[in-house]
């Protein structure tokens, strides 16, 4: 497995996304229990598990979407653990979700422009008045916004309601609300789910040229094993809320535990 | 609905320019609505005139309610409220002796922090509780200024004075409709650019998945309290231009059900649609007195509430998105060799 060609540079400047003796606990229930682990900077990370590990609430514990959150969430050396989630989008953590949230009654290119939100927006009479800062803004969220359109092959429906879109699209169509701004740190809630194979190879090639043009740490929540191993270079491997093990997707997946856990079989079976 | 102008063809990085044929149609249903606009008071006679002048006051508030129920999706039973605030704030400005230029401040800045009052203790509620909030506030006004004679002419009403200067004077229906024109303008022109900016999006996303909001970084109390400022802003102006307009005000001009009225005006034009708040607010001043003329006044309710059934049922998009399917289909057959 080749590593992705990210420049040192770009990588470098990332800031790291890790947490620390993370808990998470609705009532008397721990979904998620002391996890420290370092999320590799600039890497595109497979989080993998059964269903009912902590995946999800692992990304909802990063991006501010989860209550009952003890320990500590870090990007770079800003602790972000009590951080709204407004102000964790502004610093770079963006998510999707497992169940795609769109604007239905809109058009593709208002639901991929609505992550251009991030980027430095004029005051809101500025924009109402349509003054000087609003048009340049305007004009610099627009161009971001073709762009990501033609990088995820949805120019010609911009102007399509997404509720008339197949799903695979409307998956998309979320996707480059994500990745818009380009983030630094991306979070994706098993992107590939519900695609079929078609759609899961032109999503994998999507994360990989996004990842390749601009740097980030790319998260995927993903059951599919062999796009893991495909798509990232690093995995983490949860089950029943704990950390199980962290390293390429090949020695993660090869591991004992990962193997019973996941595959429900013994490790020499 | 958004009004984002359709890119036929684009490179991605360039700046994406308008296409000719889009922007000479802009043009030309600019030229149309003006020819129309300036027609009105030549054409029509002057009890005509004076009801398109109402048209145009009730349209700078269906153009805020549209911002705050259609874009922004928060259901508001006191839209009515906030243009009656505005009537009376007016009123009690220049009987005073102030001028009605001072008293338009004035209702910006009653608007303004009645706007705040309602929108930061229902940031937490949406849907039917905010509506019932928003209800008592109705109420409310209704009690002080049915509470407040002196002040106000109370349950009689009172008559209000017409903004006269030289040969203007506002109580003629043509100047009542320059004046109101004045305002409808610039109101469309706000309702229309506002759908071309950040903010207008995030209040869509506040609408339609406050999860999706968030997740994009969109600022949802904020966005919300804008959306209540902003409809109660165009509601006072709408009420200062009513009290200079129409000659009288009455309590029962701003009660529940003209706060029903006007988002009956906003659904069945088309939630979301700057035309269709237009065609709405046409609606629900036109349709009455077609009623009148009928010689069946009482039959306003009941046809009107049977249309608007129909319309919820069986047109989501309101009389707006009637009219541009029409227009697709036409041009699509036009198009066809």
């Amino acid at each position: 497995m080749t590593s992705p060609s990210v420049p040192a540079s770009g990588t470098s400047a990332l800031p790291e996304l890790r947490v620390a003796s993370l808990t998470v606990q609705y009532g008397a229930f721990v979904a998620l229990q002391d996890i420290t682990v370092s999320f590799p900077r600039g890497e595109i990370v497979g989080l993998i598990g059964p269903n009912g590990a902590g995946k999800t609430t692992l990304l909802n514990a990063v991006s501010g979407f989860s209550g009952g959150v003890s320990g500590e969430v870090h990007l770079g050396d800003r602790d972000i653990t009590r951080v709204p989630v407004r102000d964790r989008v502004m610093a770079g953590v963006v998510r999707g979700f497992q169940t795609v949230r769109l604007l239905d009654q809109e058009d593709v290119f208002t639901n991929v422009a609505l992550g251009t939100e991030r980027l430095a927006q004029p005051t809101f009479v500025e924009q109402w008045l349509g003054l000087p800062r609003q048009r340049s803004a305007r004009r610099r969220d627009h161009a971001a916004t073709w762009e990501v359109l033609a990088l995820l092959g949805l120019t010609a429906d911009a102007h399509r309601p997404v509720d008339e879109l197949p799903f695979a699209s409307r998956r998309l169509v979320e996707v480059g609300r994500v990745l818009v701004t380009r983030p630094c740190v991306v979070l994706l809630d098993e992107p590939a789910a519900g695609l079929d194979t078609e759609g899961r190879l032109a999503l994998e090639e999507v994360l990989r040229s996004v990842h390749r043009t601009a740097p980030s740490t790319m998260v995927l929540v993903e059951h599919d094993v062999a796009l893991v191993a495909r798509l990232c270079s690093s995995a983490i491997a949860l089950d029943s809320g704990r950390l199980v093990c962290t390293g390429t997707p090949q020695d993660v997946l090869a591991n004992a535990q990962v193997q019973r856990a996941y595959f429900g079989r013994t490790a020499h079976a | 609905m958004t009004t984002e102008a359709p890119v036929q063809s684009h490179t991605p990085t360039a700046s994406p320019a308008r296409p000719g044929p889009a922007r000479g149609r802009q043009l030309l249903l600019l030229a149309a609505i003006a020819v129309a606009l300036v027609a009105v008071p030549l054409v029509l006679s002057e009890y005509w005139v004076f009801l398109c002048a109402q048209v145009l006051v009730y349209g700078v508030a269906t153009q805020g309610l549209n911002i705050l129920y259609g874009r922004t999706g928060q259901l508001s039973l006191a839209h009515a409220t906030f243009l009656g605030g505005g009537a009376y704030t007016t009123y009690v400005v220049i009987t005073h002796g102030y001028s009605p230029a001072v008293a338009l401040a004035a209702v910006w800045a009653v608007s303004l922090v009645a706007g705040l009052v309602v929108a930061v203790p229902t940031l937490r509620l949406s849907g039917l509780r905010l509506a019932l909030v928003t209800l008592a506030f109705g109420e409310l006004f209704q009690w002080v200024i049915v509470h407040t004679t002196g002040t106000t002419g109370g349950t009689q009403g009172t008559p209000v004075d017409s903004i006269v200067a030289g040969t203007i004077d506002t109580a003629k229906p043509l100047w009542a409709y320059v004046l109101a024109l004045c305002f409808a303008v610039p109101a469309t022109v706000l309702a229309l650019q506002l759908a071309r900016t950040q903010l207008g999006r995030g209040m869509l996303a506040v609408r339609e998945s406050e999860l999706a909001a968030a997740s994009a970084g969109v600022a949802i109390a904020k966005t919300k309290i804008i959306a209540f400022v902003a409809a109660a802003l165009f509601a006072g102006t709408a009420g200062w231009l009513y009290a200079f307009t129409s000659g009288f005000l009455a309590p029962t001009d701003f009660d529940l059900f003209a706060s029903v009225y006007l988002l009956v005006a906003v659904v069945l034009g088309g939630s979301g649609s700057v035309l269709g708040s237009w065609l709405g607010a046409a609606y629900i001043v036109l349709v009455p007195q077609l009623f009148n003329l009928l010689g069946y006044p009482t039959l306003y309710s009941l046809v009107g509430g049977a249309v608007l059934i129909v319309v919820a049922l069986l047109v989501p998009n309101g009389l707006a998105g009637l009219l541009s399917q029409a227009v697709k289909r036409l041009t699509s057959t036009r198009g066809r060799p």
